[in-house]
């Protein structure tokens, strides 16, 4: 922890610096800010910059494409300052060497660190936990190639014995030749899903969702286009990737293979809705292949929020994974709402006891969520305080809260339940959560999260505590963004 | 102050969703019975039919070495049991041509039972070519009213096809527990020979810490989460640390000498190779520690290493011989103790008698009748000589076969005189 301290107290002391010197808008006053706010949301359509939600991003905005509060990658020449020169180092919103419009590379660092508590008798859970402590360089080369580089560096949450993935996160290039038609080759976040491509320092909640976490796929090596039109009103994203994603695969489970994968989000109310903030919409499906070579179940699992109790065990599945995703996000003022439905449909071709057909394996999730900006900042992923904490202020207060549901089971069949992993009528079993949290956003740098979830997995026997009863988990998270 | 910020932040949150969510559940509860007592009649070789996806079962034997179950539907006799999970077991006899079997009945389904049975175990034999040093061995125990797993033989099909001659074996869990000592909430531990070890554990004391004892080398199979190692710990402080004068009463809160010396002494009789005191250090028994007492009780487990060599197998090996590391301190100092020692060598004469149950009588054509175990030896053989011949995983020939049958007989007929002339030369004479 005495690392996180430093980077800490060095965050503090660099958010409290004058405004000219890190940040010429971190200091405004919150008023200010708020009424800028306002006057971006009157006329969005005098915007020359291709900004969303904020002039100005934050220290962990990094132009993800696949990430939908990221604002949508800037060309490198939006990136240069006005007397972009030569060669410098500077330290705006994160250490950067540039050579003039021709190279720049960016250090990123992400940091959350949890205390965590939840029902007596999980033993396996670690109270403090440096849950993720990332690194990457980001940046571009020319005009139009971008690169990312990220990697985990302690790896908790990738395994913690139980999913091992790889430590390498965000490794991709991104050509922007063609503005509308930008080609992103490596590995990134296959495009589906809602909450799962918001970016993980940009949440809400200390945990993505169930769906988020267990039906969308994530990242995976592969090709995608991905483009905007009519100002960002319209924008899409397709792909095909080498597997379905790090959260379909364990040690013990091998994933689907060849996917492709579309993504379209819109702002089809845009005109409708002035004053009432912004409204998008968005859907994707994947579809993958499965095999059956591996000797052990290939199906998707589900599991608990913090804890990772597997309250439904994979089954046998053959032939095609096919998902279907849509979501609504609408920001208006300091106020967020998001909604998602994610379905999943695994075929089970020769999986029964006897070699037979079964009825496709099915998984469904949903979640309503919305948060509220008591210190009336306009909301935005990441949230940006209005009078930063020791600078004036104290810092971003939000509420936040979401409510949502993991379910599987098969789609049909005609005989008896069962649990197994071949059973032709899949009992199902399914898993409520209620997150209540609250967020205060020091200043770009540092952030603290609370949240408390109370989760309800339907299924007796596979519920973590006695008597299938409900059961608390809290966790406070400390995060810094460099 | 986290916790009890924790706590606090539960508390408001729960005052603001109070009853939002539905309250718990309870779900059925199963009781057991001794239905599966045909199940375990070793006068006929059953026949036990699993329906298994094909790839499952290949799968299952070319993964031999893992614990990883497979759901299968198991029938016997008009007793069918739909979805039970089943995996490959054993140590040394682990086999992935003819692999040893556990059939998990309630792992897919908390309250499913068969014949009242949670668990039942299907032995290979991999490791004894007469297929019936486990059954012999356990029925012994029950026969000089020790407390052991039922058995029977039986010929196993998977999706119709006849894969070999197995041993059922009744496990031991609770159901076992409630049967024979009429109750089942105390502490079950499994003795875990660590096989990587090349000294092997036998009872020394290893310091105060529970977790030097619990889960290796004893393995806990009730109250999993609180196994309570720190009683197994001051049960080994006393068999190592505590004073002469002290030592028989403080042991009598942990265990009753007098009953683990009658079960030392029919390992012995059977002359038990991998046992209490075998040749690889203790090993093969279950530890029972009573509800709400300290006191312990073993029970035996896993006899395929019985009628080890010949009937000149010595009562005392692995006591006053073998390496010293391997020997049980428990055992050896018990035996310091002359009533003891007598007990143990009672118990010696008593299997020896039991063995020869019958063996005077005179037989319809004027030869001696065999005793009890030949008899039991005899008997068994004609039962399972047709399956076993017909077993063609085995990893033994039928030659090996018929000829570890001639031994298992010739011991059986040997062993009584032989262990009464051992116990008579350890006693002075009179």
């Amino acid at each position: 922890m005495l690392p996180l301290l430093t980077c800490l107290v060095a965050a503090l002391t660099l958010g409290s610096q004058p405004a000219s010197a890190a940040d010429p808008q971190a200091g405004a006053q919150p008023e200010a800010k708020t009424e800028k706010a306002k006057k971006n949301e009157k006329k969005p359509k005098k915007e020359k910059k291709a900004k969303k939600k904020s002039d100005k991003p934050a220290p962990d905005e990094g132009p993800t494409a696949t990430d939908t509060d990221a604002a949508p990658a800037p060309a490198p020449a939006d990136q240069l300052e006005p007397d972009g020169k030569g060669t410098r180092v500077t330290w705006k919103q994160h250490p950067s060497f540039r050579i003039g419009s021709v190279f720049r590379i960016d250090l990123e660092a992400k940091f959350q660190e949890d205390l965590r508590d939840t029902y007596v008798g999980e033993p396996d859970l670690p109270r403090t936990q440096l849950h993720r402590n990332r690194i990457g360089v980001q940046g571009h080369l020319f005009k139009q190639i971008e690169y990312e580089v990220e990697r985990e560096l302690t790896e908790k949450e990738l395994d913690a014995g139980k999913t091992p993935k790889s430590p390498w996160k965000d490794v991709n290039v991104n050509l922007t030749f063609v503005r509308n038609a930008q080609v992103k080759i490596g590995k990134f976040k296959i495009p589906f899903g809602l909450d799962q491509l918001t970016g993980v320092t940009h949440n809400d909640f200390v945990y993505r969702s169930l769906g988020a976490n267990y039906l969308a796929p994530a990242r995976d090596i592969g090709l995608m286009v991905h483009g905007s039109f009519l100002k960002h009103g319209l924008q899409y994203w397709s792909g095909v990737f080498r597997h379905d994603g790090d959260n379909a695969r364990s040690s013990k489970i091998q994933g689907g293979d060849e996917t492709f994968a579309g993504r379209v989000t819109g702002t089809p109310f845009r005109s409708l809705t002035r004053g009432l903030g912004e409204i998008e919409l968005g859907t994707a499906v994947t579809v993958s292949k499965l095999s059956d070579d591996s000797f052990r179940p290939n199906g998707l699992r589900g599991r608990t929020i913090m804890t990772q109790h597997v309250f439904y065990e994979p089954v046998y599945v053959k032939g095609e994974r096919r998902r279907w995703e849509a979501d609504v996000d609408w920001t208006v003022g300091p106020a967020s709402a998001r909604a998602e439905y994610t379905w999943v449909s695994d075929d089970r071709r020769q999986q029964g006891i006897g070699d037979n057909d079964l009825q496709n394996a099915r998984a469904r999730s949903w979640y309503v969520s919305g948060t509220w900006l008591l210190t009336g900042e306009a909301k935005t992923r990441p949230v940006k305080a209005g009078g930063e904490f020791l600078q004036g202020g104290w810092g971003a207060l939000e509420l936040a809260a979401r409510y949502e549901r993991l379910s599987f089971d098969s789609a049909g069949g005609t005989d008896v339940p069962f649990r197994n992993p071949r059973a032709e009528t899949i009992l199902p079993a399914g898993d409520r959560a209620l997150t209540l949290g609250a967020n205060w956003t020091l200043n770009r740098f540092v952030k603290v999260q609370v949240n408390g979830v109370r989760e309800q997995v339907e299924d007796n026997e596979r519920n973590p505590v006695p008597n299938g009863a409900a059961f608390w988990s809290r966790v406070i998270r400390l995060q810094f963004v460099l | 102050m986290v916790r009890t910020r924790f706590h606090a932040f539960a508390a408001a949150a729960l005052v603001v969703l109070g009853g939002l969510l539905s309250p718990s559940r309870a779900h059925g509860q199963s009781t057991s019975t001794d239905a599966a007592g045909a199940l375990f009649d070793d006068s006929v070789v059953h026949d036990i039919r699993l329906t298994i996806s094909p790839r499952d079962w290949e799968s299952l034997k070319e993964h031999f070495k893992e614990n990883t179950r497979y759901p299968a539907d198991l029938r016997w006799r008009d007793e069918t049991v739909r979805s039970i999970g089943i995996r490959s077991r054993g140590n040394g006899s682990r086999n992935g041509s003819k692999p040893g079997l556990k059939f998990d009945i309630n792992y897919y389904t908390a309250d499913q039972r068969f014949l009242g049975l949670k668990n039942l175990i299907l032995r290979n034999n991999t490791q004894d070519a007469s297929n019936m040093r486990e059954l012999v061995s356990m029925k012994f125990f029950r026969h000089m009213n020790i407390k052991a797993s039922r058995e029977s033989f039986a010929r196993l099909f998977v999706n119709t096809i006849y894969v070999g001659l197995y041993t059922i074996v009744e496990d031991i869990d609770k159901d076992f527990l409630k049967k024979n000592l009429d109750e089942n909430d105390g502490y079950l531990y499994e003795y875990d020979f660590d096989e990587d070890s090349r000294i092997p554990y036998a009872f020394e004391y290893l310091g105060t810490d529970p977790a030097k004892y619990v889960p290796m080398p004893f393995k806990a199979q009730t109250h999993e989460s609180d196994p309570r190692g720190d009683v197994i710990e001051r049960f080994i402080w006393t068999i190592n640390e505590a004073g002469a004068a002290a030592w028989r009463q403080m042991m009598s809160e942990f265990l009753d000498l007098t009953a683990f010396m009658r079960h030392l002494g029919v390992e012995n009789f059977l002359a038990e190779e991998d046992g209490i005191t075998g040749d690889y250090g203790p090993n093969n028994f279950y530890l029972y520690r009573f509800e709400k007492k300290n006191l312990f009780t073993f029970m035996p487990w896993d006899k395929s290493n019985t009628f080890w060599e010949s009937p000149e197998y010595w009562i005392f090996r692995n006591i006053k011989d073998g390496p010293e590391d391997h020997r049980n301190r428990l055992v050896v100092r018990a035996l310091q103790y002359d009533d003891l020692r007598e007990a143990y060598l009672n118990t010696l004469l008593e299997c020896a008698a039991s063995a020869e149950e019958g063996a005077n009588a005179a037989a319809a054509d004027g030869a001696a009748a065999p005793g009890w175990l030949e008899r039991e030896v005899g008997t068994l053989y004609e039962l399972i000589k047709a399956a076993a011949r017909s077993d063609t995983i085995k990893p033994f020939s039928n030659d090996q076969f018929e000829a570890a049958i001639t031994d298992l007989k010739t011991f059986a007929k040997e062993r009584s005189a032989a262990v009464r002339r051992m116990v008579a030369d350890e006693r002075p004479q009179r």
